[in-house]
């Protein structure tokens, strides 16, 4: 049973209850029912309310769901009863407000950070995203559900493959047809791609942090040879529209033998890059101990991805609550205690040579297996929450279908559930280390926004 | 000093995109497109910029950010609207209209996102409009 509803009196001690055993994800509303979400083996479960009166907050005992508190309050005029008050901002002698955006000095998405510090050290950081917002979840209501894949492959370019994947298995699951298994096969091999490239990115970007150029230099090398990758295998070098609603696009992986011994050759550049980065005694020294994401905070807000699996957390879609063909290629689950900008740099190092073995293992079975064409599916009415994995953790779709058309869509992305992560993780940093810090995460504005 | 007059100062203005232009633009700055092997350069303050880079359809948030990044940048500078989304074509353009659009860019390149020798080449054609 992947839905239950409940009277709204019962809904916020069903939820505290259920969220000792299972994580909670998120929560949405759509219409006038309220959903909290929860991640199961089985897939994606949800503890639902019609709402005919006011709604009692969660947001105290779990932090995790104070945005998307807000935004129902905001977007379906939903009244939560006991929402916690902002924390109060810090005041004090000495201390000094800095402001800066949302446009930036380098090539960077839109934000406002205000940072409260003493000099150099941060007591309070406030983030205020949201200039990126577009509003896609209303403008893509009454869209044909099949026609909509194009622009949810848009809403954020980073993150296209693993929102598509969710996306995909959303209408799949409302229609009733499954994949063929090379298709399922296939879209491992994309995904991975998009975890790996992105991972690259976020290492490179961890060196400009630290200002030390020869490992961003060389992390942009590997990144662009996986983007160019992507393009020879795809079609398009962020692989925007290959996974789609019934498949994969007809025109994927047509250069298997060339991407096998990329991959290899990948692997032991990587593995190189890796070490590099480790023996830089200097590099080392600025990422450790910077910008501490404690197992306590990353449990409380939900973190998801790397940035859980940096602060000891151990949840990764792919293994938790497999998908496609990863029941049976059971990736291996990178971990780490320490939850400081060295822990999330080492768990995505590690899970970009997973990626690596993964797509390997993949390429071994298809060998040169004709990729199925797209199954033709009609979603015509239902509803349905998907999770995957995405480079930057769990990536939820909540798609509701009518007559074929997109009732609903609500979008729960990693990047949303970790930003108020980054802003605890700043406290009692200094502001020049906000770069390395904030880089550490990457998150996208895009897909927090939307 | 002839050898520097096509030298370009940029500034990334992102209204609302994916975060693929970005994606692209940042190649810019990597070993395999380098753009400072011809002058180039992303600024850090508009008034050091020749160009004006935007991305996106633009949101009502970035209306105003953007028009004042647009407003302090020095004269003469040319705005390249790097994209579908911000030339007017893209998923979520504003029908028909983008940043690029809205803040009236002389040079359009399209793409989804454009790829960065698209992108090198729509500088290149920017600064032979300075």
């Amino acid at each position: 049973m992947s839905h239950q509803l409940l009277p709204l009196r019962d809904l916020k001690s069903r939820v505290l209850e259920e969220a000792q055993t299972s994580p909670l994800i998120g929560a949405f509303a759509s219409d006038d029912s309220l959903s909290y979400l929860f991640l199961k083996p089985a897939g994606v479960y949800d503890l639902a309310a019609i709402v005919d009166g006011d709604a009692s907050s969660c947001a105290a005992e779990w932090p995790l769901l104070a945005w998307d508190e807000r935004e129902m309050h905001d977007e379906r005029n939903i009244a939560f009863a006991g929402y916690p008050q902002p924390d109060p901002v810090v005041t004090g002698r000495g201390l000094t407000t800095v402001v800066v955006g949302p446009v930036h000095a380098g090539i960077i998405e839109p934000g406002r950070f205000t940072f409260t510090t003493s000099g150099e050290v941060v007591v309070n950081l406030e983030a205020q995203l949201q200039f990126s917002r577009r509003g896609v979840e209303r403008r893509l209501e009454g869209l044909d559900a099949i026609a909509a894949a194009r622009s949810i492959a848009r809403i954020c370019g980073g993150c296209s493959v693993s929102r598509s994947w969710s996306y995909a298995r959303a209408l799949e699951a409302i229609a009733g047809v499954t994949c063929d298994r090379s298709a399922e096969l296939a879209r491992v091999v994309l995904a991975e791609l998009e975890r790996l490239y992105n991972h690259l990115f976020d290492l490179a970007s961890a060196c400009s942090g630290a200002g030390f150029a020869r490992g961003q230099m060389e992390g942009l090398r590997l990144k662009e040879r996986v983007q160019r990758l992507c393009a020879q295998q795809g079609g398009h070098r962020f692989l925007f529209d290959t996974i789609v609603p019934g498949g994969v696009s007809e025109s994927v992986l047509f250069e298997r033998p060339a991407l096998r011994s990329d991959v290899r050759a990948l692997h032991g550049e990587i593995e190189a890059y890796g070490a590099s980065l480790f023996a830089t005694s200097s590099l080392v020294g600025r990422f450790e101990r910077a910008g501490t994401v404690s197992a306590e905070v990353a449990r409380a807000f939900g973190a998801v991805g790397p940035t859980s699996r940096a602060s000891d957390g151990i949840i990764d879609v792919r293994v938790f609550s497999p998908y496609g063909a990863y029941g049976e290629l059971q990736p291996v689950v990178a971990t780490a205690r320490e939850g400081d900008v060295s822990a999330r740099v080492r768990v995505k190092y590690r899970e970009a040579l997973e990626s690596l073995r993964l797509i390997d293992c993949v390429l071994e079975e298809l060998g040169s297996a004709r990729i199925a064409n797209p199954h033709a599916i009609e979603p015509r009415n239902g509803h349905s929450i998907v999770a995957t994995e995405g480079p930057r953790g769990a990536e939820i779709t909540c798609v509701d279908v009518v007559e074929g058309r997109l009732h609903r869509l609500h979008v729960i992305s990693a990047s949303f559930r970790n930003w108020p992560i980054v802003v605890r993780a700043m406290e009692g940093n200094i502001i020049p280390d906000f770069p390395l810090v904030n880089k550490s995460f990457n998150l996208c504005y895009a897909c927090a926004d939307r | 000093m002839n050898r520097f007059e096509r030298s370009l100062g940029i500034r990334n203005l992102v209204c609302g995109s994916c975060n693929g232009c970005e994606h692209e633009m940042n190649a810019l700055a990597g070993p395999d497109y380098d753009i400072t092997a011809l002058g180039w350069d992303i600024v850090a303050s508009p008034r050091h910029a020749d160009v004006i880079t935007v991305t996106g359809p633009m949101t009502e948030a970035m209306e105003v950010p953007s028009q004042e990044t647009v407003e302090a940048a020095a004269r003469p500078r040319v705005i390249v609207a790097i994209g579908d989304c911000a030339v007017g074509t893209g998923a979520w353009s504003n029908d028909g209209s983008g940043a690029g659009t809205w803040l009236g860019a002389a040079v359009n390149v399209v793409g989804c996102p454009p790829s960065p020798a698209a992108i090198i080449d729509s500088l290149a054609r920017a600064a032979k409009l300075l």
